[in-house]
């Protein structure tokens, strides 16, 4: 009777239906009111750690996704042949529905951090090989003609001219695979992982506020990496935003 | 070029280039795209490869610095076997020019241009030097050079493709169709740019077009190929308007032979009119008198200033007064220079609707005036016609 998902619910409810601040403030009582503004004042320090967590596990599957998927891209483009069984491939792992995949990991990687970060950069390879490839493929053939031409070999060509050029697309890539990886983190708690998760699947569903502080978050969070992507690509592409004369 | 490191690309120089039964066969095909082609372009010279689509003309050039490798023969540049060589290395000692230009999208023009000095490991500072140099040489504002490909016209960035590929001082240049995208003024314009380069920098050229006015106009020989990469004529363009080795080449040349001869002419071969000149604060009576001599083909006087440069045509209105006023009542219309090519001065009256132009120097100082009349003469003239015209001497040898 030993399936993963029962360790699991058991694990979980250890872990996140914890008790939450206990003090009766008057807003908490009142069910139909959306935000209890005493209470966030009193518990906003509860996030510190959850959010520090969520970042750290984004971060590293962040890194760690784009590392694999570039090199994945890397390959690709030197041989064709590999390109359509690797986007199939990190395809296939782009469909598994994340608890589950939370789950089928259990038994290997067990509770904790490691698992989350497996998945979660699992999920970035799709999106940041498939840009990846589209980016070095949109490179002009004649920009690579006249490159090969003047003398550049093929890894200078791929360094010097290609991965440039492909820049806004690989952060393109980057950008949405940043910001699924923020959203999905928040189920890392499923498995023990902490994060947002564990103050927005609180024991009390039907008490909002709680909720709505993770979220707003979240949404700071997702908006200021975003910010932090289009800053990179606006300072490594200055010649995009030129206009032609 | 800056001295300092004593590489053999800073001996300004070029190469001769020899085809030895250069045959390619591409993977898969029945036949081979060029066929123990055999050819010698002398150093220094243009060599125009022309022919049909699919005579295998680029592939031809391309085997030069092995952007198509070569199946069996050989290509010797300076005498040295191109096939002994890492290509990456022969390429850079090769200049490279592209219809479709390929100017890297991300460097500025400055860096576009020295791309090959830094493969070549040259010092920033060096190449920064070489960078501005080009850009004068080719006619580019200074302040270009900072600016990326996409802020420039298709003309200005075709002549930072030409100075890209000058710029380590290649023994060779292979020019693919370099001008064939450029609107048909700007590509006249370019063409006499880098014909007037060429006669400063003396580079083996291989230049591959499928226009023949383009291939008279540029050559100092031309290569007629056909299928296969067969070399129906190789010689100078005046034998070749003159003396078409066979029906193939005729019917390629054309039946305009006569007024195709007039690409092979600069305005300075002709004899010019002379423009009855007048000059600001002169008195009109003067140059009525001037108007009046015999020799005088122009019914207007040529309002000129102080350096003798042309300013516009003086109307009959313009000379009521006692003295010449300082601005002429009619445009200049086009400008002809010296050095232009007759058949481009013919084609810039004809679009401006003049009846003639006057034609100026090096510095913009008048010359005299050429007049749709005097080619027409010309060209009805046995002289057009014989075979030992002096004018077909092309001025840059």
């Amino acid at each position: 009777m030993a399936s993963p998902f029962l360790i699991a619910a058991g694990e979980v409810g250890g872990d996140f239906f914890h008790e939450r601040s206990s003090g009766t403030l008057p807003c908490q009582a009142k069910e139909t009111q959306l935000f209890c503004w005493d209470w966030a004042r009193e518990n906003i320090d509860r996030y510190g750690t959850p959010t520090v967590q969520h970042l750290e596990i984004v971060v590293l599957s962040i890194v760690i996704g784009f590392t694999i998927a570039f090199a994945l891209a890397l390959l690709a483009h030197r041989r064709h042949r590999l390109q359509s069984p690797m986007l199939v491939a990190t395809g296939v792992l782009y469909t598994v529905p994340s608890i589950a995949f939370f789950f089928l990991l259990l038994p290997v990687t067990g509770f904790g951090r490691d698992t989350a970060i497996i998945v979660l950069s699992a999920y970035t390879l799709q999106i940041i090989y498939r840009n990846t490839i589209l980016g070095l493929a949109n490179v002009p053939e004649s920009t690579k003609d006249a490159a090969r031409g003047l003398g550049f070999t093929d890894r200078q060509i791929l360094w010097k001219v290609e991965l440039p050029l492909a820049i806004p697309e690989i952060i393109a890539g980057l950008r949405v695979a940043t910001a699924s990886t923020i959203a999905i983190a928040t189920l890392v708690v499923l498995i023990s992982a902490g994060g947002l998760g564990t103050e927005m699947y609180g024991s009390n569903f039907n008490f909002p506020t709680a909720i709505l502080i993770a979220v707003a978050i979240i949404g700071l969070m997702v908006l200021a990496f975003d910010l932090l992507l289009l800053t990179v690509q606006r300072l490594t592409t200055p010649w995009r935003k030129v206009r032609p004369q | 070029m800056p001295s300092g490191e004593s590489d053999a690309q800073s001996q300004s120089g070029a190469s001769s280039v020899r085809y030895e039964e250069t045959t390619k066969l591409y993977p898969g095909a029945s036949e081979p795209a060029v066929d123990h082609l055999s050819l010698e372009v002398p150093a220094g010279e243009i060599c125009v490869l022309v022919g049909p689509s699919g005579c295998g003309k680029t592939t031809a050039m391309r085997m030069v610095n092995r952007t198509v490798e070569i199946t069996s023969g050989d290509v010797l540049v300076g005498e040295r076997s191109v096939r002994e060589r890492e290509p990456a290395q022969l390429r850079r000692e090769i200049g490279y020019v592209i219809q479709q230009i390929g100017l890297f999208p991300h460097r500025t023009i400055s860096e576009n241009i020295g791309a090959v000095p830094q493969l070549l490991g040259w010092k920033k500072e060096r190449i920064r030097q070489r960078s501005s140099e080009l850009l004068a040489l080719i006619g580019l504002d200074p302040e270009l050079g900072d600016r990326y490909p996409a802020q420039l016209s298709g003309g200005q960035q075709q002549r930072v493709g030409v100075a890209r590929a000058l710029a380590a001082d290649p023994l060779v240049m292979l020019m693919d169709e370099p001008f064939g995208a450029i609107d048909p003024i700007n590509r006249e314009r370019l063409q006499n740019e880098f014909l007037r380069l060429q006669a400063e920098i003396q580079k083996t050229v291989l230049f591959v077009t499928h226009d023949i006015d383009e291939a008279i106009k540029m050559g100092d020989r031309i290569a007629v190929m056909r299928e296969g990469g067969r070399v129906e004529q190789y010689a100078t363009p005046a034998e070749l308007l003159m003396a078409p080795a066979n029906e193939f080449v005729e019917d390629f040349v054309g039946s305009d032979r006569a007024l195709k001869r007039l690409a092979l002419m600069r305005v300075s071969d002709i004899n010019l009119w002379e423009a009855p000149l007048a000059h600001v604060g002169q008195a009109t009576a003067e140059v009525r008198t001037k108007l009046a001599a015999p020799n005088v083909e122009i019914p207007y006087p040529l309002l000129v200033d102080s350096e003798r440069r042309p300013l516009g045509w003086l109307s009959e209105r313009d000379l009521d007064g006692e003295t010449v006023p300082s601005r002429a009542d009619s445009p200049l219309g086009p400008v002809l220079d010296r050095d232009d090519v007759m058949r481009d001065a013919l084609a810039d009256l004809l679009q401006g609707e003049s009846q003639y132009a006057p034609v100026v120097d090096h510095q913009g100082r008048i010359d005299g005036v050429l007049s749709v009349e005097i080619i027409s003469e010309f060209l009805a003239s046995p002289d057009a016609k014989s075979d030992e015209h002096p004018a077909v001497e092309r001025p840059h040898g």
